[in-house]
Parts: C-alpha cells; sequence; structure tokens
C-alpha cells in the first residue's frame, strides 16, 4: 500500500472516530471538554499561521478572543440578531481588530510586537470593565444557545468539529503551498524573503487579519460553550496558553500544534494537581522547551524515527548536470 | 538591456565605502568584480539588490531610474542574488527552498492558497517542476527531499543558485559564490556560472578568488578602497600594473 | 489635582526605574526581558514578606530585596539567556524570558496568594502627610538615584566602560579578551539589584502584588521606548512623561481607561519619532 494511501486511512478513521464522539465519549462532560479543545482550535489553528509560521511571537491573542465572544453576546443576545450572523460577525470585526493592531505593530521588532499585543490584551480588558452598559462590566453577560440542530451538546459539538476542521484544512493549504514558504522565510531569514520578493509586511498582515477572522469565531463558539461571559474569562494566561500550545507543538508544523492543544487542554482537567499549578505549569513546560527542543515536541518524534529508519550511506558529491540546466534556464525563461 | 550603477557614492557614519562607482551588468555576461577585503564589492552588490540605498548616484535597469526601488520589487524586475553566508530556510526541504524562488510566478493569493482553488495548485506543479529541473541541473537530484541544514556547504551554495534560477532573473548577483568550495567543486561552479551566460543571464561575479575569477569572466572591474581602479578584459586586468600592485602589495 | 500629579510622577518614577534595568540588561546582551518587571514584583513581596512576616528590620529588608533581586537577575541569565544566545534563532530569548517571567509570576501568585497585600512604613511618618507621603517620594528618589549612579558607573569605572564597549559591538569586545560572559552576568545581577531596590522602594505605592510584574514589564517598556532605547536621561523622561500622562488623564477621565492612554503615548511617540526621544540609533531588529 503506498504511504499516502495509508496517511488518507488514517486520516479517514480519525474523523470518523471524531464524529461518533458523543456515542462513545460516555459522558457530557468529556464532550463539552471536546467541544472546548475544538472551540481553542479554531483560534490556535489561525494562529498557528502566525506564531508558528510566520514567526510574530502574539501573546494576547486573547484579546481578539474576548471581542468575538462580547460581540456574538451582544448580538445574539442583547439584539436578537440569528446566531449564524452573529458568528460571522465576530469573525469579521475581529479581522478588522487584527488589521487595526497589526498596521502599526507589525512593521516593529519582535518584541514590541509582542508587547503590543500584549497591550491589546489589557486594553481589551479595560474597555469590557469600562463600557458597562455594553458588557456588563465587571458583572459580565449571559450568551444565548445556538438555534436546532446545534441546541444540544452534541450539536454544538458537531458545529464546532466542523469549523475546526474546516480551519484546520485551510491553514494546512496556506502552509503547503507558495505563500507557507514564503511565511517559513519571513521567520527563519527576513532577508532570503526579501530576495526573493516576498512583501513581508504585507503577508504579515494577510496571516494576521486571517487570525484576527478565526479567533473572532472562535470567540463567538467559545462564550456559547461557557454560556456566561465576564471578563475575567478572559484573562491574559488564556493568551498565554493558545502561544504556549504552538510553541511546544512546534513552530511550522500544524498536526504538533493541534497536538498540544488537546493535550494542554486535557491534561489539567484529567490530572488535578496540574489544575492547581495552572499556568506554571504552562511555564515550565515552555521554558524546558524552548531550551532543550526549540523545534518544538514534534520534533522530538521526527529524530527518532530518523534515528531508526536504516540510511544509506550519503555521497555528497555536487554534479551539475550542464544539460538539463541550459534547458531549465530556457524554459523558464519563456 | 542593462544593470548599471552610475557614479554611486555610498558611506558608513564617516568611513566611504564606496566613492563615484559605475558598473554595468550586460545579459549574457559574466562581470567579475575583484577587489581586496573591504574594497567595497559587497556594498555595491548590495546597492545593486537594493539592500542600502546609495548616498549618490543612481541604479538603474535598462535605463529606468530604480534607485527608489526595494530588493522585493527588484526581485521582481529580474535581480536575483546569492549571499556570502548561504541564507537557506534550514528546516525546509531542498525542494521548497528552491520552490521559494518561484515567489514571484504564483498567481494565487492568500484565500486562493488557504482554499486550495486550482490557481493555487497550479502554481504548486509549475514550481515544482521548474525547482526540480534546476536543482538537478546543479547537481543537487540526490538531496531533493533532505532538510536544508543537514547539507554540506557546497551542497548549500548550490541550492542558493538554483533559488536564484528559479526566480528567473535576468540578472543574478553572486556573492563570493567559491568561497569554501573544493577546486573539483569551483570547476562545477565556472560551468554553471556559463551554463547562466549562455542562457542570456547576465552574470555579476564578486569574489575573492581572483585565478577563478579571470577564468569565467568577460569583464572584469577591478575595486580598491570604494573606487575603480581598472576595468577591462581578464588579461587587460591581470596584467594592469596598478592591478598588480594591490594584489601583491607594494 | 496635585495628588494626581504627585502620584503620577511617583508611579512614573517606578516605570523609568524598570526601563533602567531594560537598559542595563540590554547593553550587554541586547536583549530585552520579559522577566524586567518580575523583578520588582519580587523585591516588593519580598520586602513586604521579610518585614511583615519575618520581622526584619526595614534596613535588612531592604538589603534582603535587593539581593532577592540580584539573584533573580542572574538566574534569568543564567536560566533564560545564556544557552538561548548562542544559538542562532533571535526569538528564542524572548520565549524563555517570557517563559521565566511566566513561572514567577504564577509561583509567586501561589505562594504569596493573589491578593494585594500592604507593605509596611519604612520610615516612621504619619498618614496625613498628604503630598509629602514617603510612598511618593521614596520611589522617585530611587529612579534619579539610579540613574545618577548608573551614569557615573558607566564613565568613572572599569567595568562600566567595559558594558558601554560590549553594547557599542559584542564581537570586537570578545575579541580584545573581554569576558563577554561574565560581563553579562554581571550586567544581569546589577539590573536585578536595581530592579528589586524599585520594587522594594514602590511597595508603598503598588502594594505587594505577584501579578503587578507583567504591567511593570509593559508600562516600564512603554517608558523605555518613549525615552529612547539605550538612553538612561530617556528612561527617566519616559517613565514621568507615562506616569504624568496617565494619571493626569485618569483625573479627568476616570481610571478605566489607564492602559490605552499608555499605550496611546507609546504609538503616538512610535509614530513621530521611531528611536524615541532620546534615542540614537534607529529602532533596530532587536
Amino acid at each position: 500500500m503506498e504511504r499516502d494511501d495509508r496517511k488518507k486511512i488514517a486520516l479517514a478513521v480519525m474523523v470518523l472516530g471524531l464524529v461518533a464522539l458523543p456515542w462513545w465519549s460516555g459522558d457530557l462532560y468529556k464532550l463539552h471538554l471536546a467541544a472546548l479543545i475544538g472551540a481553542y482550535w479554531v483560534l490556535i489553528g489561525g494562529l498557528n499561521l502566525v506564531v508558528g509560521y510566520s514567526g510574530q511571537l502574539s501573546i494576547g491573542h486573547v484579546g481578539l478572543l474576548a471581542i468575538g465572544a462580547y460581540c456574538f453576546a451582544i448580538l445574539a443576545g442583547t439584539h436578537g440578531v440569528h446566531p449564524a450572523l452573529a458568528i460571522a460577525a465576530a469573525g469579521g470585526l475581529c479581522g478588522l481588530c487584527g488589521l487595526v493592531l497589526g498596521l502599526p505593530s507589525l512593521r516593529l521588532p519582535g518584541f514590541y510586537f509582542a508587547m503590543a499585543t500584549l497591550a491589546f490584551a489589557l486594553i481589551v480588558t479595560e474597555i469590557t470593565l469600562a463600557q458597562g452598559e455594553l458588557t456588563g462590566g465587571g458583572i459580565g453577560l449571559s450568551v444565548p444557545g445556538l438555534p436546532a440542530p446545534f441546541d444540544t451538546p452534541q450539536g454544538s459539538y458537531w458545529l464546532i468539529l466542523a469549523i475546526a476542521g474546516l480551519v484546520t484544512w485551510l491553514s494546512w493549504n496556506v502552509a503547503r503551498f507558495t505563500w507557507g514558504r514564503g511565511l517559513v522565510a519571513i521567520r527563519d531569514s527576513v532577508i532570503t524573503a526579501q530576495a526573493v520578493g516576498v512583501p513581508v509586511f504585507r503577508a504579515k498582515l494577510t496571516v494576521f487579519v486571517a487570525s484576527g477572522v478565526t479567533a473572532g469565531i472562535s470567540g463567538a463558539l467559545f462564550a456559547v460553550l461557557q454560556s456566561y461571559i465576564t471578563p475575567d474569562t478572559f484573562i491574559f494566561e488564556l493568551g498565554l496558553f493558545f502561544f504556549v500550545c504552538i510553541i511546544i507543538g512546534g513552530r511550522g508544523h500544524i498536526l504538533g500544534p493541534l497536538l498540544g492543544t488537546v493535550v494542554l487542554t486535557a491534561l489539567p482537567e484529567l490530572v488535578s494537581p496540574l489544575a492547581k499549578l495552572g499556568t506554571f505549569f504552562y511555564g515550565l513546560l515552555l521554558l524546558v522547551v524552548v531550551l532543550l527542543v526549540p523545534e518544538g515536541i514534534g520534533r522530538v518524534f521526527e529524530v527518532v524515527v530518523e534515528f531508526f529508519r536504516p540510511r544509506k550511506p550519503e555521497s555528497h558529491v555536487v554534479s551539475p548536470d550542464l544539460q538539463r540546466l541550459a534547458k531549465a534556464i530556457q524554459d523558464a525563461s519563456r | 538591456m542593462t544593470l548599471a550603477a552610475i557614479g554611486v557614492t555610498k558611506t558608513f557614519g564617516g568611513l566611504t565605502a564606496l566613492s563615484k562607482v559605475s558598473l554595468e551588468l550586460q545579459p549574457g555576461e559574466v562581470h567579475g568584480l575583484i577587489g581586496p577585503n573591504g574594497s567595497g564589492k559587497t556594498t555595491l552588490l548590495n546597492l545593486l539588490s537594493g539592500y542600502y540605498k546609495a548616498d549618490r548616484g543612481a541604479i538603474s535597469l535598462d535605463g529606468a531610474d530604480i534607485s527608489a526601488t526595494t530588493v522585493q520589487q527588484r526581485a521582481n524586475i529580474g535581480v536575483a542574488r546569492t549571499f556570502q553566508k548561504p541564507r537557506l530556510l534550514p528546516t525546509l526541504s531542498v525542494l521548497d527552498n528552491a520552490m521559494l524562488g518561484g515567489w514571484r510566478d504564483a498567481r494565487a493569493g492568500f484565500l486562493a492558497s488557504a482554499f486550495s482553488l486550482p490557481s493555487a495548485r497550479e502554481d504548486e506543479t509549475v514550481l515544482r517542476r521548474r525547482a526540480e529541473e534546476l536543482l538537478h541541473g546543479v547537481g543537487l537530484s540526490r538531496v531533493v527531499g533532505r532538510r536544508a541544514n543537514l547539507l554540506e556547504h557546497a551542497e548549500q551554495r548550490f541550492l542558493e543558485i538554483a533559488r536564484g534560477l528559479a526566480q528567473r532573473p535576468r540578472f543574478i548577483l553572486l556573492d563570493e559564490p567559491a568561497g569554501g568550495l573544493t577546486p573539483a567543486e569551483i570547476e562545477h561552479l565556472g560551468a554553471i556560472i556559463r551554463v547562466m551566460r549562455d542562457g542570456g543571464i547576465g552574470v555579476l561575479l564578486v569574489e575573492h578568488h581572483t585565478d577563478f575569477v579571470f577564468r569565467v569572466s568577460d569583464r572584469v572591474t577591478t575595486l580598491d578602497v570604494g573606487s575603480v581602479i581598472k576595468r577591462g578584459t581578464p588579461d587587460e586586468v591581470r596584467n594592469d600594473p596598478e592591478v598588480i600592485r594591490i594584489y601583491l602589495g607594494a | 489635582m496635585l495628588i494626581a500629579l504627585i502620584t503620577g510622577l511617583a508611579t512614573g518614577a517606578l516605570y523609568a526605574s524598570a526601563a533602567l534595568v531594560y537598559n542595563v540588561m540590554f547593553s550587554t546582551s541586547k536583549v530585552l526581558s520579559v522577566t524586567t518587571g518580575h523583578i520588582s514584583m519580587l523585591g516588593g513581596v519580598f520586602g513586604a514578606w521579610f518585614m511583615s512576616t519575618l520581622g526584619w528590620p526595614a534596613p535588612i529588608a531592604l538589603l534582603g530585596s535587593i539581593a532577592v533581586g540580584a539573584v533573580f537577575g542572574l538566574l534569568t541569565d543564567f536560566i533564560a539567556i545564556r544557552r538561548v544566545l548562542a544559538r542562532s534563532d533571535e526569538h528564542l530569548w524572548l520565549l524563555s524570558t517570557l517563559a521565566l517571567a511566566t513561572m514567577v509570576q504564577q509561583g509567586a501568585g501561589l505562594w504569596w496568594g493573589t491578593e494585594p497585600k500592604p507593605f509596611p512604613r519604612l520610615i516612621p511618618q504619619d498618614f496625613t502627610a498628604g503630598l509629602g507621603d514617603q510612598k511618593y517620594w521614596l520611589p522617585i528618589v530611587v529612579a534619579i538615584l539610579l540613574a545618577v549612579a548608573l551614569e557615573l558607573f558607566y564613565r568613572r569605572t572599569l567595568y562600566g566602560k567595559l558594558f558601554v564597549a560590549m553594547s557599542e559591538d559584542a564581537f570586537a569586545a570578545r575579541a580584545r579578551g573581554i569576558p563577554t560572559d561574565r560581563i553579562r552576568a554581571m550586567s544581569y545581577v546589577i539590573a536585578g539589584a536595581m530592579g528589586g531596590l524599585a520594587g522594594f522602594a514602590a511597595g508603598q505605592l503598588t502594594f505587594a502584588y505577584f501579578a503587578l510584574g507583567l504591567t511593570l514589564t509593559l508600562n516600564g517598556f512603554i517608558a523605555l521606548a518613549v525615552g529612547g532605547l539605550g538612553s538612561n536621561v530617556g528612561a527617566l523622561v519616559g517613565g514621568a512623561a507615562l506616569g504624568i500622562l496617565s494619571s493626569v488623564a485618569t483625573y479627568y477621565v476616570g481610571g478605566e481607561y489607564h492602559q490605552t492612554i499608555s499605550v496611546g503615548l507609546l504609538m503616538l511617540v512610535l509614530l513621530l519619532k521611531p528611536a524615541g526621544l532620546f534615542g540614537s540609533q534607529t529602532v533596530r531588529p532587536v
């Protein structure tokens, strides 16, 4: 069997297993947890293009999550807009916020950008507290549920699963085509990116706005799952958590951060001592990964696989095929 | 049909790196640029490729002033370059590194890529075939799938050239491409440069290795402390007393 | 109104101290450490613990806080900087210092509690002193003291000159035989001691509060960027400007938009003068 075929079968089995989760998970709490992971992944999947691929360290995406959540709660709850429309509006508004935040800050060096996103998250908290009439201030807002057929735990899980799957597919496409290579070039060597003509700022801004849209949609879904939101729901540590999932999973991968999201969300729920340590544990994990395997946990598996794979003796002799080169140059210049 | 520096001057702080230097690069010629350390060779290359802006003078392409254009814009109008220390993307494969050079020919935008529209997939097919052919051509067929950080030094140099060629350049600026290569590898490099020239590409060859430059260049310019000392055919330059004085020391 | 001004000036002085700490660490390592604010947080929390819980007298507690800061500075270099700087990836130090800062903040929260706790009086003084209250002028005096001491250190002492040499060209410094690793470690110890002192001095203003670190990291950075990276005068001016602006704005429009205003100031300055008010160099890709 071809390797590609095996991959496709593995993927199909996984998708079926996830779709069937409501029947085999046993209890509603686990289903809720799975839905929460999915909602997080909608944000992290988009953020992964920013952090993991283009190397822009945004630690304040929780601000966008909050805006999306409040936007949904206010539109669908206070104003009675149809939830589907409200989700779309949350995505659009956060895309716009991403543009407003990215325009001044993405031109700045890395640390400046990280601080700008941190400041953004704090400002959003400040505004949600200050605009009490709109957001309920410190008391918060209750969030309306989704209409049928998504009004059951199973229904909302499937909806979130579908959106999360879509985000995964979209980000995978971006990563594997020319754009992905351009983004990695921005991360690993801006000079190279410029040399081949990648419009560095525009590319960074584009993925940042895209990550804003997914963050907004994620915020709406997250709000539905929470059913009640206050400014305390969106503490800065949550933004740090998103960021850590990606770094630990490995920059420049999709599967790694996905696994990171699943494990880091589920672990504190299943192992209660970790829940108490909370963010301390994420900090420790981040430090260990950065110091020992800066390419992320995923890289460890790759290295192990490479180690066990039988390897042919390598020849490093470079022997050009000049006729082929001449033809390639001719073909290219046509 | 030339890429030219016209009387460019560049200073850093109080130091004059280049003073009123002119240089013309024609398509289908190899132009060697030699000179001792600190003579301004790399500065001139950086001015031509857009990493520096000239204090005075201009850079022109086909007679149009392109001094104000960015590095990216110059890449898009057909100026490619390599670096003294190869700048590859270490975590990507050799093939991906070469395909990166095709950025300017990718027509699919961000959304088209995200939704895997036919335009994105066509881009991919075209760029992949081009990159594969170039990699075979420069002799990297055995390592196409390998991560770039696992390459030997010579392989990195040749991969940079393949990436530059994937840009479909009219002019390619090579910054000390023979640095760290074995004599056999330098021969291969020379052959590749000749093929590029015969394919109509203008090659600027910035090099320490003067013997190599005299062998493959059609014209040679010698710089010393930021000014042009001598320009001409390899034979004229090689036998110029001033050039000999600079290189042999007097 | 006067109270608003003096509060702003005192808070600004703390930001200025944090900016100075940034400068000291940046000079030898070209790193802007996320742990900067957390050093002062530790200075305040430990100061309160030394005095309230252990019953140490104020001068001993002061030395204790400085020592805690210095040790944490050294640890920052040892854990988060040394190994990472050797690698080529320029973003790693941001991640490693962020990780360390998170651990310290959460560790302090677990140990000290997440509520702000009062910081004892250092000098016997009536609480009705108003504008002359020590909680205002202590941070101001310390910020000025630190800036003056730092200038003297750079100009008059051998080690200070080594710092300057390293900040101008680390490669050349190493080539000339300067033990750059040791100098960097030393700069982190000094920065830590400064931060510990500043946190201790501002304790009565900020309370002993575990979450102070992150806001101070941010606001200290804003003061730094406004004043100009690398400039100590700029740090003082930037800190004072930021503190006064945000407290005056608070006075007029209320305290809800404190952070929004300070970030507004930063954006304005970066727009008009990207290198900051007193910055000599253009913003480098740090």
